[in-house]
């Protein structure tokens, strides 16, 4: 849009786009950047909130406290590998999906509804019923892998410190393949048939089919997605709270995990809202590069 | 004219509404507690409670015991709080710091029920300023249940000391349907949030040990957490989830026979012997060390400071401790009431688990009365016990922890 155009119109034209976006504007300032501002705030003091009049201003002892801290350092490492196998899991997983629910065979629509199932249930059951798949008394994995003679003895998946974390993130690439597998869907429909039709009369086999057409095709959407999923993925503790609550010690423990259980459970808000802003930094990297896609489909 | 009229009776009717609404707000007392038991009769106590104080309504909510304590500590400062609530004596310290409690010393010198409470129990409860702030309305005291069926099969007595324990639970772990797993284990330990009972019975216990200055970290102190780490590492008396297991895994555990002994108190009798019958009986913990342990399990009412209404906030709480109420209380809650008459007609627990309280209470103890303890139980104690439980750090280094939290 010209600054002409922009100038010839309407002032009530013009102003109606912010009319009509303050709403969202103004709930999303009051519960998304004033708590922002205010836990940046908390991060430079110190504050326990049990003694809720003691709030002194300690400038970075919190952060200088947290690069001297061991579980710091754990809980980001683990955080690491905790979205570096869950994000691509769940996009090939949601990939393999999308290529087979993109095939017409009959109950295709019902299919379609079914997969979604693990993406609509709350995060809570899913992990309550992750906790009985994995339990080491009566859960169905051990029981399975003991059948089949895999397993000599029953493994207690979330009681030891070398298959917690893992454990967890299975579940959590069962619960979020499903977003990729929809937004594939959608990206895979919009590639047009001709472009097909075009390579196979080229004589071009399925697989050079799907590495020049479709993978290409889909690139914006697989980039999109991917983008959304590392901030959501890295920053979802509901899963893990309920399956380990970061246990056992702090085998699964992610860093937003441990800013929540220094804030909620040891009440030190200072502290914990240090750790959230160090994270928060940290992601940004991930936030401004899907900005600017965000802004670049828009324009 | 008639605009102007309609507007008027807006504003009044508005008006109107609004001091009604906060007349209702003014008496109504929002109340947190936290049952175990689903189907709870709460409300039986509530209905009555209203027919008896027209004007006041009880808002009880049953917040999960999990984050109940996460819960109430952040409502007290985003003062969304509750105006009377159950409360154990180790959060009194903290509350106190908070300014949170209200005391309720005039209120008991005025009261008939003060005479009424047991011996002790107030005296047990109140606070190092010398001020009443809990008006108790249960108690137990943990002691050690046991599968009477096992034991016998197995020509084994109750255990009463930690050797014996130990012995027991070596014996009782085993492979029951000879398909080379471990069907049945020792003993239920609690390494997630709340098993510091457990732990505390086979460590305090020993000579010279609790949460003093060089206590825990003394010889006799880290030779107390060896032994639960041993138990689990080297004997395999555990079931492998121990690390993670809290109450549910642990109760549930027993119930099924996936273990033959565990610690808990009365308030779950009524389950254990509806899920086993006369298969499941109780003794007091052994001793361990020359000295005995368990932990006296407490639980009272207070009033907040905040609460809108303090005098409808009061009566509620002194009704639950109130002899007949209190003892329809205890039935909800599978606790002991807390009013000498309804402990002398309280015949709804089996005579062999309130002999294992009675004969715990000459040695149950609390945890330390101070701020540190809140953080004892909710973080320091669950990681420290799981990173040793799996290896991660010794049993020295897990008292020094503790250590550290309550003498630095």
């Amino acid at each position: 849009m010209s600054d002409t155009t922009a100038h010839q119109m309407p002032l009530s034209r013009r102003i109606l786009p912010i009319v009509m976006l303050s709403p969202a504007v103004l709930v999303t300032l009051a519960i998304v950047f004033i708590p922002m501002v205010q836990a940046l705030w908390m991060s430079f003091h110190d504050y326990v909130l049990f003694r809720p009049n003691n709030f002194d201003w300690v400038g970075l002892k919190n952060y200088i406290t947290a690069v001297n801290d061991p579980v710091f350092w754990t809980s980001l490492r683990q955080t690491a590998i905790w979205i570096a196998i869950t994000v691509p899991a769940q996009m090939l997983l949601g990939l393999v999906t999308a290529l087979l629910l993109n095939q017409t065979f009959p109950w295709r629509g019902l299919a379609r509804a079914l997969v979604i199932i693990p993406w609509a249930l709350p995060s809570v059951v899913i992990a309550l019923m992750w906790v009985w798949i994995y339990d080491s008394n009566y859960g169905v994995l051990n029981d399975l892998l003991l059948r089949l003679d895999l397993i000599k003895s029953s493994i207690p998946w979330l009681a030891d410190p070398d298959t917690a974390l893992y454990a967890i993130i299975l579940t959590l690439t069962w619960q979020g393949f499903p977003f990729f597998a929809v937004m594939i869907l959608a990206g895979l429909q919009s590639i047009p048939s001709s472009y097909y039709e075009a390579a196979s009369i080229d004589g071009a086999s399925p697989l050079r089919q799907f590495l020049h057409i479709t993978l290409p095709g889909l690139s914006g959407v697989l980039m999109t997605a991917t983008l959304l999923r590392v901030i959501w993925v890295a920053n979802s503790i509901d899963v893990i709270y309920v399956m380990t609550g970061g246990g056992p010690g702090y085998s699964s423990y992610t860093l937003p995990l441990y800013a929540f259980v220094e804030a909620r459970t040891g009440l030190n808000y200072g502290y914990g809202s240090a750790l959230a802003v160090c994270f928060t930094i940290m992601l940004l990297g991930f936030v401004v590069l899907y900005l600017r896609r965000a802004g670049k489909n828009i324009t | 004219m008639n605009k102007r009229k309609t507007t008027i009776a807006l504003a009044t009717a508005l008006a109107t509404s609004m001091s009604m609404a906060s007349t209702v707000q003014a008496e109504t007392v929002n109340f947190w507690y936290h049952f175990d038991n689903a189907d709870n009769p709460m409300s039986t106590l509530v209905d009555k409670f209203e027919k008896e104080n027209p004007g006041i309504t009880i808002n009880a909510e049953n917040v999960p015991w999990n984050s109940y304590y996460d819960q109430l500590y952040t409502s007290i400062v985003a003062s969304t709080g509750p105006d009377v609530a159950l409360v154990k004596l180790n959060a009194q310290p903290r509350l106190i710091e908070m300014g949170a409690l209200e005391p309720l010393d005039a209120w008991l010198d005025a009261w008939d029920g003060t005479s009424e409470i047991q011996d002790n129990l107030l005296e047990l409860t109140s606070a190092a300023d010398g001020s009443q702030y809990y008006l108790p309305v249960q108690y137990v005291a943990l002691y050690l249940y046991y599968r009477a069926d096992m034991f016998a099969e197995l020509e084994l007595t109750p255990p009463t000391t930690c050797d014996e324990f130990r012995d027991a639970a070596m014996a009782l772990t085993r492979d029951t349907d000879g398909d080379g797993q471990m069907d049945v284990y020792g003993f239920g330990f609690r390494g997630g949030k709340g098993g510091h009972d457990h732990w505390a019975s086979l460590t305090l216990a020993r000579e010279g040990v609790g949460f003093g200055a060089g206590e825990l970290t003394s010889e006799g102190g880290v030779a107390g957490t060896q032994f639960v780490l041993d138990l689990f590492q080297k004997d395999k008396v555990f079931p492998p989830s121990a690390p993670n297991d809290g109450f549910k895994e642990v109760i549930g555990a027993f119930q099924n026979g996936t273990t033959a002994m565990t610690i808990h108190h009365i308030g779950s009798s009524a389950g254990m012997v509806e899920a086993l019958g006369d298969k499941v009986s109780a003794v007091p913990v052994p001793e361990c060390g020359g000295g005995h342990w368990t932990a006296f399990g407490d639980e009272s009412t207070a009033v907040f400071s905040a609460a809108q209404d303090k005098e409808a906030a009061w009566k509620w709480a002194s009704f639950l401790s109130s002899a007949g109420n209190n003892a329809e209380f205890n039935k909800a809650t599978g606790q002991l009431p807390v009013t000498k008459s309804d402990s002398a007609s309280w015949d709804t627990h089996e005579q062999r688990f309130v002999d294992a309280t009675v004969n715990s209470l000459p040695f149950a103890q609390l945890l330390p009365n101070t701020t540190e303890t809140a953080d004892f139980t909710n973080t320091v104690w669950p990681i420290a016990m799981q990173r040793a439980l799996i290896g991660e750090i010794s049993a020295a280094d897990m008292n020094a922890e503790i250590d550290a939290l309550y003498n630095d």
